[in-house]
C-alpha cells in the first residue's frame, strides 16, 4: 500500500521535473525507496512511514529542477527576445504603456490620498489608545465631533478611570502683531494633559503642562513648526522671548515639531484655563473638543461603558443641560476622517474597477499580436520549444510591459499626488494635504504593476499557444472561415466584462452628476455673486468694552462703504457657509418662563449683524424692518428672526412685536441675549444645501459687540478688487489689527460643494476613460472578427448578400455583446448601489433616468465602435476575398 | 563562485565522508529529503559533485533497482574546504581558563 502510493505519487510529481530530465530522476527516486523496501523485507517489515515521508521530499525538489530550468533561460534568453520583439512594434509598445501606466498611475494616486487619509499612522506614538471623547445626543450617539462643556470636561477628568490622561482644546485665531506686519493664524487652547495625551514632545524648549493651567500663571504660547519657520526663521533661540500674541505679551517656552499638526491647521499653541466663571452655570456650553489616553490594558469598549455610565449620572444630576446627552468614544483617526473615509474607499474601488478594464484591454491587444505570431510560435514549438516554453516568454513580455507600465504610472503618481497634496483645502478633506509617493505607495504600484501583467498576460498567453497544430499553422494555408470559435469566445467575454464594468462606472458617475446639479441648485438665500468677506478681532486689552468695539465697525464700515469698489458693506458673527452652529433655547417667551420640561421650548441660532448686512448680502425683508441706527446700546432690544422662525415659533401668528429671552448673555460685557422681534428675513442656508435651515435670531452688532466680526462687502466687479483697498483702510484705522479669513461668498458656496465636485470630476474622469477604453475593446474585436471573416463575407457578397445585409450582421454581433455587457453592468450597479448611497444627495442609487442615459449612451458608443469594421466589410471585394488566405 | 551553504556544506562532507547515495545522506545528515535532493542537484550542476549509476548486477543480485550515487569532484574538495576554514573562522576563539578565571575575580 504505501510503496503503491510512493510509486504513484513519485510518477505523478515528475511531470514537473524538466523533460530531459525526468527519466533520471524518476529512476533515481523510485530505486531508493526499492532500495529502503527491500532492506526492510529483509527484516520482515513493511516499507517503514519514514520512507513515505522521505518521498514526500520529491515534490521539492522536482520543483527546484523545475525553477532552476526557468530562472536560467528566462533570464538569459527570454527577455533578450521579449525586448527586442516589443521594440520591433514601436506602436504596439506605445499604446500598451500609455494605457497602462495611466491605469496604474491612478490608481497609484488615488491609493496614495487614501494612504494619507485613511491609512498612514498619525503622527504620534500608539494612536490607537487615543480617543476622543465626544458629547453626543442618545439618540444619534454614532455623529463624531460632538462639543463639551468645561464642567462635564473637568467632572470626567476628575472622576473616570478608564484614561492616564484627558485634555479639552479648542481652536480660534490669534493676531500676531510687533516683528513684522500683523497676522492672524489659526490656534488652539489646550489644557496642560494635551500633548501627553498624543505623547509629542517639543522640539524645542517644552509643550504646554498643567503648571501653565491656573489662570493666574504666566502668560506662554507653544509655537507650531510652520509659522516658527515663517514667522521666527526657524531660530532656537526664540525660545524664552517674548512675543505679542492677541495684544498681551506672551512667553515662548517651546516650538513643536514638524509635521505635528493637531488639531488640524492649529499654528499656535495657548494655555487653556478655566476660571471661576467658565465652571459656574457653563454646563450647557459646549466648545471643548476632548481627547485622552487609554490606560494600557484597559480595552476601547471598557472605557466607552465608564463614559456611558458617568454621562448618565451627570444627566440625572444636571437634567436641565445634560438630558439625552450621553459621551462617545472615537479613535482619533475616526473623529478626523470619519466622513470622508468611505469616499476615498469608493474612490479607489472606482479606480481599481478602471485597472480591471484597463488589463481587459491590454490583454486583449497582446491576444490579437499573439494570434498574429501563431506562425512564429509554431516555428518555435517545431523546432522543440514545449508549450511551457512558449507560455513562458509571452509572460516575460507581459511582465516586462506591465514592469515598464508600473514606472510610467508612478512618475504620473508622483505628479497627481502633488496636485491632490496641494487641493485648496476648503475642500475640507482632512489630511489629503500629507498626500505623496512613500515606500508603501511604491509598493502597491509593483504589486498592481505585478498583478495586471499576470492578469493581462496570462490569458492571451495560454490561449495563442493552445492547440498548437503544428503542421497546420506553418501551412497557414489553412482554410478557416470564420476564424477559431473558441478564441473568438474569448475575446466576446472580455468585450461583455469590459461593457459592464463600463457601465457600473458611468452609472456612479451620472448618479454623482445628478446630486451635484441637485447641491448646486439648492437656492442658498443670498447673493453670491460680488460679495467679499474679511473677519477681523478685537484683542481685549485694546478693545475692552462693547462701545470701543461697536464705534470702530462703525467706521470701518462706513468707511469701506465709500470706497470706490464697494456698493454698501455689512457685518456678521457667524457668516454663512462657515460652519459656525450657535444654538441657545429659549429661557423666557412673552415673559413667561420656558422650563427644560416645555416640550415646546424653541431653539435658535444666534447671528449679530450690522444695519446694512441684509442688504449687501441681497436677503429679503419679509415684513417689518432690519435694524437701523436706533437700535444701539442702551435702548431697547431689537430682533429680526429668519421665515424659519416665524413659521416654528409663532406658527399663526404675527411674530412682529412678541419678545423672549435666551437667558445668557453675549459678548465681553453684553446683555442678557434677546428682545423684541421688529422684522422677519428670508431663510438662509447657513450650513449648506444639504442641512436644512433652522430657527435664527439676528441680534443687532451695535447692541451686542463681539469680539469678532466679519465684514460683507458688495463690490462694483471682481470681488477681489476691493481686498487692498479694505486692507489699507483697515491698517489706517488700527495697523495692530490683522485681516484675515479673506474670501468671496462665491469661494465659500463654492467649497461647500467642492468635495462633491471633486469626487464627480475623478468619478467621471475613470467613467470616460472606461467609456473609451469599452468602446476601442469593442472596435478591436469587430475589426479583428471582420479580418477573420473577410472570406466568408466575401462568398456572401460573390452570392448576391447585399452590403445592407452584411453591415446588419456585423452590428448585430456587436449588439448582442454590448446587451448582455449593459444588463449584466447594470445588474452589478444596482448591487453595488447602496456603497454609494453616502455620496448621494436628492437621487436614489436606482435611479432609471441615470441607468436609461448610461444604458443609451453606451449604446451608441457600442454602435459607431462596431460601425466602422461593418462599413468596412461591406466594401469588401468578393474577387480579392476569396483569394485572401 | 558563490559561498557555499551551512546545508551544501554539510550534504557535501556526508558525500566526502563516503555516504554516496541520496537516503544515505539523509540519514547522515538528518536533513530532510526536500532539502538533501535539492541541494544534491545544485552542487551537481555547480560542478561540485558529479553522479552515476551504481553497477546494475549488483543491484539486480539484492532484487532492487540499481541506485544513482555521488562523488565529490576536485573543485568540490576544494569549495568544501574554503567553506568550512570560513565557517570554523566564526566560531568564537576558545579562550584561554585563566582568562576567564580573571574576569570572575574582577567583578
Amino acid at each position: 500500500m504505501k510503496r503503491r502510493f510512493c510509486d504513484w505519487w513519485l510518477r505523478a510529481v515528475s511531470s514537473v521535473v524538466p523533460h530531459d530530465a525526468r527519466s533520471d530522476w524518476l529512476r533515481e527516486w523510485q530505486a531508493e525507496i526499492a532500495f529502503t523496501a527491500a532492506r526492510s523485507s529483509r527484516l520482515g517489515h513493511d516499507l517503514p512511514a519514514g520512507a513515505v515521508w522521505r518521498a514526500l521530499g520529491a515534490l521539492p525538489h522536482a520543483v527546484w529542477l523545475r525553477c532552476d530550468r526557468w530562472r536560467f533561460d528566462m533570464l538569459a534568453h527570454d527577455v533578450k527576445y521579449a525586448v527586442r520583439s516589443l521594440w520591433k512594434r514601436p506602436g504596439f509598445a506605445a499604446v500598451t504603456l500609455l494605457t497602462l501606466g495611466l491605469g496604474i498611475g491612478a490608481n497609484a494616486a488615488i491609493f496614495g490620498a487614501v494612504r494619507a487619509v485613511v491609512l498612514r499612522p498619525l503622527p504620534f506614538p500608539d494612536p490607537d489608545s487615543v480617543v476622543t471623547l465626544s458629547t453626543t445626543t442618545t439618540t444619534r450617539p454614532g455623529l463624531p465631533g460632538g462639543s463639551s462643556s468645561p464642567p462635564d470636561f473637568l467632572d470626567w477628568r476628575r472622576d473616570t478611570r478608564s484614561f492616564t490622561e484627558m485634555a479639552a482644546s479648542f481652536t480660534e485665531a490669534s493676531a500676531i502683531t510687533g516683528d513684522g506686519p500683523a497676522e492672524q493664524v489659526p490656534n488652539a487652547r489646550v489644557t496642560g494633559g494635551f500633548f501627553d495625551v498624543l505623547g509629542v514632545r517639543a522640539l524645542y524648549g517644552r509643550t504646554l503642562q498643567v503648571v501653565d493651567d491656573p489662570v493666574n500663571a504666566e502668560n506662554v504660547a507653544v509655537l507650531g513648526y510652520s509659522l516658527w519657520v515663517r514667522r521666527f526663521s526657524g531660530r532656537p533661540d526664540i525660545v524664552g522671548t517674548l512675543a505679542t500674541i492677541d495684544g498681551v505679551p506672551r512667553r515662548i517656552v517651546g516650538v513643536m515639531p514638524r509635521g505635528f499638526s493637531y488639531p488640524l491647521r492649529a499654528e499656535i499653541y495657548l494655555p487653556l484655563r478655566f476660571g471661576e466663571k467658565d465652571i459656574i452655570g457653563q454646563r450647557g456650553n459646549q466648545y471643548l473638543d476632548v481627547i485622552g489616553r487609554l490606560k494600557p490594558g484597559v480595552a476601547f469598549a471598557s472605557a466607552q461603558s465608564e463614559m456611558r455610565t458617568y454621562a448618565r449620572r451627570l444627566a440625572e444630576q444636571y437634567p436641565r443641560t445634560n438630558e439625552n446627552r450621553t459621551v462617545t468614544l472615537f479613535g482619533v483617526r475616526d473623529a478626523l476622517v470619519g466622513s470622508v473615509r468611505a469616499a476615498m474607499f469608493f474612490l479607489l474601488a472606482a479606480v481599481g474597477f478602471l485597472l480591471l478594464i484597463v488589463c481587459v484591454n491590454v490583454a486583449n491587444l497582446f491576444l490579437t499580436r499573439a494570434l498574429g505570431r501563431q506562425r512564429e510560435f509554431a516555428v518555435r514549438a517545431a523546432l522543440g520549444a514545449s508549450r511551457a516554453r512558449l507560455v513562458r516568454a509571452l509572460l516575460v513580455e507581459s511582465l516586462i510591459v506591465g514592469g515598464a507600465g508600473g514606472a510610467v504610472g508612478l512618475v504620473l503618481a508622483v505628479w497627481l499626488t502633488a496636485i491632490m497634496a496641494g487641493l485648496d483645502q476648503g475642500l475640507g478633506i482632512p489630511l489629503l494635504d500629507q498626500t505623496r509617493v512613500d515606500g508603501s505607495v511604491v509598493a502597491f504600484t509593483a504589486g498592481v504593476s505585478l498583478l495586471t501583467a499576470i492578469l493581462f498576460g496570462t490569458l492571451p498567453a495560454l490561449h495563442a499557444s493552445s492547440k498548437l497544430d503544428l503542421a497546420r499553422r506553418i501551412r497557414e494555408g489553412a482554410i478557416t472561415v470564420t476564424g477559431d470559435p473558441h478564441k473568438q469566445r474569448l475575446r466576446s467575454t472580455m468585450v461583455v466584462v469590459e461593457t459592464a464594468i463600463a457601465v457600473v462606472l458611468l452609472v456612479g458617475a451620472g448618479l454623482l452628476a445628478r446630486s451635484f446639479a441637485g447641491l448646486a441648485s439648492v437656492p442658498l438665500g443670498f447673493a453670491t455673486d460680488n460679495v467679499q468677506t474679511f473677519s477681523v478681532s478685537f484683542p481685549p486689552p485694546k478693545y475692552p468694552n462693547s462701545a470701543s468695539r461697536s464705534m470702530f465697525v462703525d467706521t470701518l464700515l462706513e468707511r469701506a462703504a465709500q470706497l470706490p469698489q464697494t456698493e454698501s458693506a455689512g457685518a456678521i458673527f457667524g457668516l454663512p457657509l462657515t460652519d459656525l452652529s450657535y444654538s441657545i433655547a429659549f429661557a423666557s417667551l412673552d415673559g413667561r418662563k420656558l422650563t427644560r420640561e416645555d416640550p415646546r421650548r424653541p431653539m435658535t441660532q444666534v447671528r449679530v449683524v450690522s444695519p446694512k448686512y441684509f442688504s449687501t448680502m441681497s436677503i429679503p425683508l419679509r415684513r417689518g424692518r432690519v435694524f437701523d441706527a436706533g437700535d444701539r446700546s442702551g435702548t431697547a432690544l431689537a430682533v429680526v428672526i429668519n421665515d424659519t422662525a416665524a413659521a416654528e415659533i409663532w406658527p399663526n401668528a404675527d411674530p412682529i412685536g412678541h419678545e423672549f429671552s435666551l437667558g445668557t448673555p453675549l459678548g465681553l460685557q453684553g446683555p442678557i441675549a434677546g428682545g423684541r422681534v421688529v422684522g422677519v428675513v428670508g431663510d438662509v442656508r447657513d450650513f449648506g444645501p444639504v442641512t436644512t435651515t433652522k430657527p435664527t435670531a439676528y441680534l443687532s452688532f451695535a447692541q451686542f459687540p463681539m469680539n469678532y466680526v466679519t465684514v460683507v462687502l458688495k463690490t462694483r466687479g471682481a470681488p477681489a478688487n476691493v481686498v487692498e483697498p479694505a486692507r489699507a483702510l483697515l491698517k489706517d484705522l488700527d495697523p495692530d489689527l490683522p485681516m484675515f479669513e479673506v474670501r468671496s461668498m462665491a469661494q465659500l458656496s463654492s467649497n461647500v460643494v467642492a468635495q462633491s465636485r471633486l469626487y464627480l470630476l475623478l468619478l467621471a474622469l475613470f467613467a470616460g476613460a472606461a467609456m473609451l477604453l469599452a468602446g476601442i475593446g469593442i472596435y478591436g474585436v469587430l475589426s479583428h472578427t471582420v479580418g477573420q471573416r473577410t472570406r466568408e463575407i466575401g462568398i456572401r457578397l460573390a452570392l448576391g448578400a447585399a452590403p445592407g445585409q452584411v453591415v446588419g450582421a456585423v452590428v448585430a454581433h456587436a449588439s448582442v455583446l454590448s446587451l448582455i455587457g449593459l444588463v449584466a453592468g447594470l445588474v452589478a450597479a444596482a448591487g453595488t448601489g447602496r456603497f454609494i448611497q453616502g455620496l448621494l444627495f436628492g437621487v436614489k442609487p436606482i435611479d432609471t433616468m441615470t441607468y436609461l442615459v448610461v444604458a443609451s449612451g453606451l449604446a451608441l458608443v457600442s454602435f459607431v465602435a462596431s460601425w466602422i469594421p461593418a462599413r468596412r466589410a461591406s466594401r469588401i471585394d468578393p474577387i480579392t476575398a476569396l483569394r485572401h488566405q | 563562485m558563490r559561498r557555499l551553504s551551512i546545508t551544501a556544506v554539510t550534504v557535501l562532507q556526508a558525500i566526502a565522508d563516503g555516504y554516496e547515495y541520496g537516503f544515505d545522506i539523509i540519514d547522515q545528515t538528518a536533513l530532510p529529503s526536500g532539502t538533501v535532493y535539492p541541494a544534491l542537484s545544485r552542487l551537481e550542476r555547480d560542478g561540485l559533485v558529479r553522479s552515476a549509476w551504481e553497477d546494475e548486477a549488483a543491484a539486480h543480485a539484492e532484487g532492487r533497482p540499481a541506485r544513482r550515487y555521488y562523488r565529490v569532484t576536485p573543485p568540490g574538495v576544494r569549495a568544501l574546504a574554503d567553506a568550512v576554514a570560513f565557517y570554523r573562522a566564526l566560531l568564537p576563539a576558545p579562550r584561554p581558563r585563566a582568562t576567564r578565571k580573571a574576569a570572575r575575580s574582577t567583578r
